[in-house]
């Protein structure tokens, strides 16, 4: 076993120095010589059919290297690959590299256009005359079946469906006492990275290689998708990442542009450049959320959860890329949330809308599940009468019981959710809040306290490293797993530094060349512990070797002149958990909401370094926070998106931050070596369900029984103006 | 986010710049801190054919009192009025006004008198300067006039500015004694577009109120304080599904500027 020296301490961030003294290496700071810039004509239209695109007047701007068009393009890229889902049916609707005969969203590229800047590039893109005849847009995934077609063969609209029953559904809803149920509307959200996507394209004739240099969440995915897109095999194509200025999930997945730029390349024989604007992110980065519900709970009168049905109504929009049907299948899965209910059915429609399509965003349908069920609890526990605790404590998976597996049919590792419940009531002083809500009602004021529970999926599949100790006790971490905010150089050397007996100093942290590793990734917060693992039973055997031969493992890389061991670790899922708890006050006046206090309790298993956990649990609480208070993309009956910059989306500011309280409960998940679970999305997937529930809450003497987000202003003052107490 | 192609002049003279303005046969912009022209040029919203770039012309860089009276040049930046002594002593209402406006990277290179010219009905100090009675110095090569706020608001993003004339001094008359002032404004985040505010001057003869969001331009009541909050919001003539909000939103903030001007 190993000491324990690292793992568990609150180390700084070492790649901090890096990032603040403004040294690292983002993708637009890669020079290459020759290197031209690309823009895209993009389609005006939600919806249209695609005439005659001229080019000519394009083509003959000076500096300008090829104008290039889907049907130039042909067969040289195929659409993007569709990702599947356990146990449903998904359409072959990959996004095209460039539209041919039909556009389906505002911001679907048409033409792409390589010149020696990205001045010069946009000028000549403005003079690509497109015709199109518009279309009626398909906006509202309740009633997309009934829309105008927005593919062939694809019968309904239906892009995805999905359906799962367990245990007696409708005894269950007959022996009720009561029935709660509840319509929602979650509405889409922009990721926002502050590094927006992007990628270089270097095509070598001699080999016939093609390099892509790609702001992403890993090398892996774009390599097998730019595979299939682009018709290349493995070792005639490569791809690097270089330091990425955030995801937050929304480069899981490869842009259609770069191929698009990858195609450009070959052909000129020049590297490539697209570096994404912000207008593009918003009208081309894929949307996370975007999700209509209809659930229903029968319940006892004693509190107890009998059975739970639920249509899920996803807007998906115009494609499916790999990850499209990812979120709402996670929602499906995760929809019983913390509690042992015994029967549930759930059917997911996703929907063809003419937006641009959805995909993973911090959470990625884990924040949706846990606003539906923790909803319709706090829902059942006033209708029923019973305090909205009480009515969780009844109904939790009891501790005892895992491996717990869900109605839905996904196994619960490990978890102790009441233990996370009433550590947050203690975080949050709930007592002390119960007499505070009494005293502000007294004075006329508009307060609610709430928790909200979640389960976070993460984990699973495989990660690979390799672990290399040279002669001088010098150590070399290769991951399969990539960094884009999440400190792998720290907490990986810390998890090196234990195994092999060194100072974390002497580890250092290598990853992002699909040439060097084979991996899967950063995303579903699975960078400790399937990264991390793989790394921990790569040193573990340089540490048994050197057990064997009676040397430390210093003193085998020494005698041997260097030792290397590499892994693939695989595990099944892992189930982090936690509690929240939020108090909150509408002011009367204008209707803003103030979030008052926030206490976040995150079962993460097993911690590697606290510092920078609590640093992923206030990061996602922020974007948590953001869903509540502010942040909707929000599309026009033309199907246009109207908050389409930051004039009309707003991020939060540390100004808009309330205190939050963090805390972990440490229940080890048993299938690593670590006990490691997931910390990275806990406080986005808990944050939206605790506040809407102390909103309802709030709003409870007013009559209102729920409000969906974000809570602006003007919709929560216009409920108070409702008959009162 | 490229903009369109434009010709650019640095001239190091305010006449340099004043004849520059005055061809007939272009469209030209002026550029002092860029920071609402720039987007609009980089979102090609705006594409003039000649920049004329102030940044160089020295004598229009300065913030100054001169006998009770505060001179805000062209190139005077929101950081200037926000880190003034004199202003915090003797305009405390732009002092708070100018902290609502964007970020401090906003106010360190965005000027005072671009975002008069500007005329953002969501711009902030056009509405503090309506409440103080200022006076608006404009230059052109064939001559100068000056022009109340009333005279130079006209609507969204429009003044009375002619294409040939230049914002070159901002004048704010002394408080009257014994008077006070406040501001408040609703923005759904720090440095976000505001919503709606308000920015009141009480004096002992009686309160003025300039309201932020009630119209395409800064609106200016005056009369008793306690009175005007309701008065003023009375005869906005809002429209949209939120108009009853904003009316509540803007009699809050009228009240909430005014306590804080008579405290």
């Amino acid at each position: 076993m190993s000491a324990e020296r690292w793992v568990g301490r609150p180390v700084p961030r070492r790649e901090d120095v890096r990032f603040l003294r403004g040294e690292a290496t983002y993708l637009d700071d890669i020079e290459l010589p020759g290197l031209l810039e690309a823009a895209f004509v993009r389609s005006p239209y939600a919806h249209a059919r695609l005439g005659a695109i001229d080019v000519e007047a394009a083509r003959a701007v000076p500096g300008v290297g090829v104008v290039l068009t889907g049907a130039d393009l042909g067969e040289r890229a195929r659409p993007l690959p569709v990702g599947g889902v356990d146990g449903g049916v998904v359409e072959d609707a990959g996004h095209p590299v460039l539209a041919r005969d039909r556009v389906r969203y505002a911001g679907e590229a048409v033409a792409l256009v390589v010149a020696e800047s990205r001045a010069v590039a946009e000028d000549a893109a403005e003079l690509v005359e497109v015709d199109y005849e518009p279309l009626e847009p398909v906006l509202d995934p309740r009633t997309a079946a009934d829309a105008p077609l927005l593919h062939d063969g694809v019968a309904g609209n239906r892009l995805v469906g999905w359906e799962r029953a367990h245990g007696d559904v409708e005894g269950a809803f007959a022996a009720a006492d009561r029935v709660v149920s509840q319509s929602f509307h979650i509405p889409r959200l922009v990721a926002a990275p502050i590094e927006t996507r992007g990628a270089i394209a270097s095509h070598e004739a001699d080999g016939d290689l093609l390099t892509v240099w790609c702001s992403a969440q890993d090398p892996h995915r774009p390599l097998a998708q730019l595979g299939i897109s682009l018709g290349r095999e493995p070792d005639h194509l490569r791809v690097v990442v270089p330091d990425v200025g955030g995801a937050f999930g929304s480069k899981g997945v490869v842009a259609p542009e770069i191929a698009a730029i990858a195609c450009a390349a070959e052909e000129l024989a020049r590297p490539v450049r697209w570096t994404e604007d912000r207008a593009e992110n918003f009208l081309a980065a894929y949307q996370g959320r975007g999700l209509d519900a209809d659930v229903e709970l029968a319940v006892v009168s004693d509190g107890r959860i009998l059975g739970l049905r639920a249509t899920l109504y996803a807007d998906l929009g115009a494609y499916l890329y790999a990850t499209t049907a990812v979120a709402p299948h996670t929602t499906a899965m995760l929809i019983t949330g913390a509690y042992d209910i015994p029967a549930a059915r759930v059917e997911v429609v996703g929907a063809a809308t003419t937006k641009v399509p959805t995909g993973p965003y911090r959470g990625a349908g884990r924040p949706e599940a846990a606003f539906l069920i923790e909803r319709l609890v706090d829902l059942a526990a006033r209708e029923l009468g019973v305090d909205a605790i009480e009515l969780r404590r009844r109904n939790f998976v009891r501790p005892e019981a895992f491996p717990y597996e869900t109605p839905m049919g996904w196994t619960y590792d490990s978890g102790d959710f009441e233990r996370c419940l009433d550590a947050a009531l203690e975080l949050a002083s709930w007592e002390r809040w119960v007499e505070l809500r009494g005293e502000a009602r007294a004075e006329g004021r508009v307060v609610g306290i709430g928790v909200g529970m979640y389960i976070e999926r993460a984990g699973g599949l495989w990660e690979s490293a390799v672990v290399r100790m040279e002669a001088d006790g010098r150590v070399q971490v290769r991951t399969g797993s990539s960094p884009h905010g999440q400190g792998h150089e720290t907490t990986f050397a810390q998890i090196a530094a234990d195994e092999l007996g060194v100072e974390p100093e002497a580890v250092e942290v290598r990853w992002g060349d699909s040439g060097e590793l084979p991996g899967i990734g950063t995303f579903a917060s699975r960078s400790v512990a399937m990264g991390g693992s793989a790394v921990a039973v790569a040193s573990r055997e340089l540490a048994e070797r050197a057990r064997a031969a009676g040397l430390s493992v210093a003193e085998l890389a020494a005698s041997e002149g260097g030792v290397e061991a590499e892994s693939r670790f695989s595990s099944g899922l892992v189930f982090a958990s936690g509690a929240y708890a939020a108090l909150v006050e509408v002011e009367r006046a204008t209707g803003r909401l103030l979030v008052l206090g926030l206490a976040a309790v995150d079962d993460s298993g097993r911690i590697v370094n606290p510092l920078l956990a609590e640093g992923q649990v206030l990061g996602a609480t922020v974007q948590g926070l953001g869903q509540c208070l502010v942040e909707e993309a929000v599309h026009d009956e033309e199907g246009q998106l109207r908050t389409a910059s930051f004039a009309d989306y707003s991020l939060l500011t540390a100004a808009e931050l309330p205190p939050v309280e963090s805390r972990f409960v440490q229940t080890p998940s048993p299938l690593n070596p670590l006990g490691a679970k997931g910390i990275g999305e806990g406080g986005a997937i808990a944050t939206p369900a605790a506040v809407a529930n102390a909103v309802a809450d709030a709003l409870a003497p007013f009559g209102v029984p729920h409000v969906d987000p974000p809570f602006t202003e003007a919709k929560l003052w216009s409920l108070l103006q409702g008959p009162g107490r | 986010m490229k903009p369109a192609p434009f010709a650019y002049d640095a001239p190091r003279e305010l006449d340099e710049a004043l004849a520059l303005l005055a061809r007939e046969d272009e469209d030209v912009k002026v550029l002092a801190g860029g920071q609402s022209l720039v987007p609009l040029l980089n979102f090609r919203l705006a594409r003039p054919d000649r920049l004329v770039d102030l940044n160089g012309v020295a004598s229009l860089a300065y913030l100054r009192v001169d006998d009770g009276v505060l001179r805000i040049g062209a190139l005077a930046r929101q950081a200037d009025l926000e880190r003034s002594a004199e202003v915090a002593a003797g305009w405390p209402l732009l002092a708070e006004a100018v902290r609502h406006v964007g970020h401090p990277q906003i106010r360190a290179r965005g000027t005072v008198c671009g975002s008069v010219a500007h005329a953002d009905p969501a711009a902030e100090l056009p509405v503090a300067l309506c409440a103080l009675d200022a006076r608006f110095h404009v230059r052109a090569a064939r001559g100068s006039r000056t022009l109340t706020s009333d005279e130079l608001f006209l609507g969204f993003l429009t003044t009375s500015l002619e294409p040939d004339e230049l914002l070159v001094e901002i004048e704010v008359p002394a408080m009257p004694a014994g008077s006070g002032s406040g501001f408040a404004e609703h923005a759904r985040t720090h440095g976000d577009f505001a919503v709606g505010g308000a920015a009141a001057v009480v004096t002992p003869g009686g309160a003025r109120l300039a309201l932020l969001g009630a119209g395409p331009v800064p609106v200016r009541f005056d009369g008793p304080a306690d009175e005007l909050p309701d008065a003023a919001v009375a005869g906005l003539s809002l429209t949209g599904a939120d108009a009853e909000w904003r009316r509540a939103l803007l009699r809050e903030l009228a009240r909430r500027a005014l306590a804080r001007a008579a405290a």
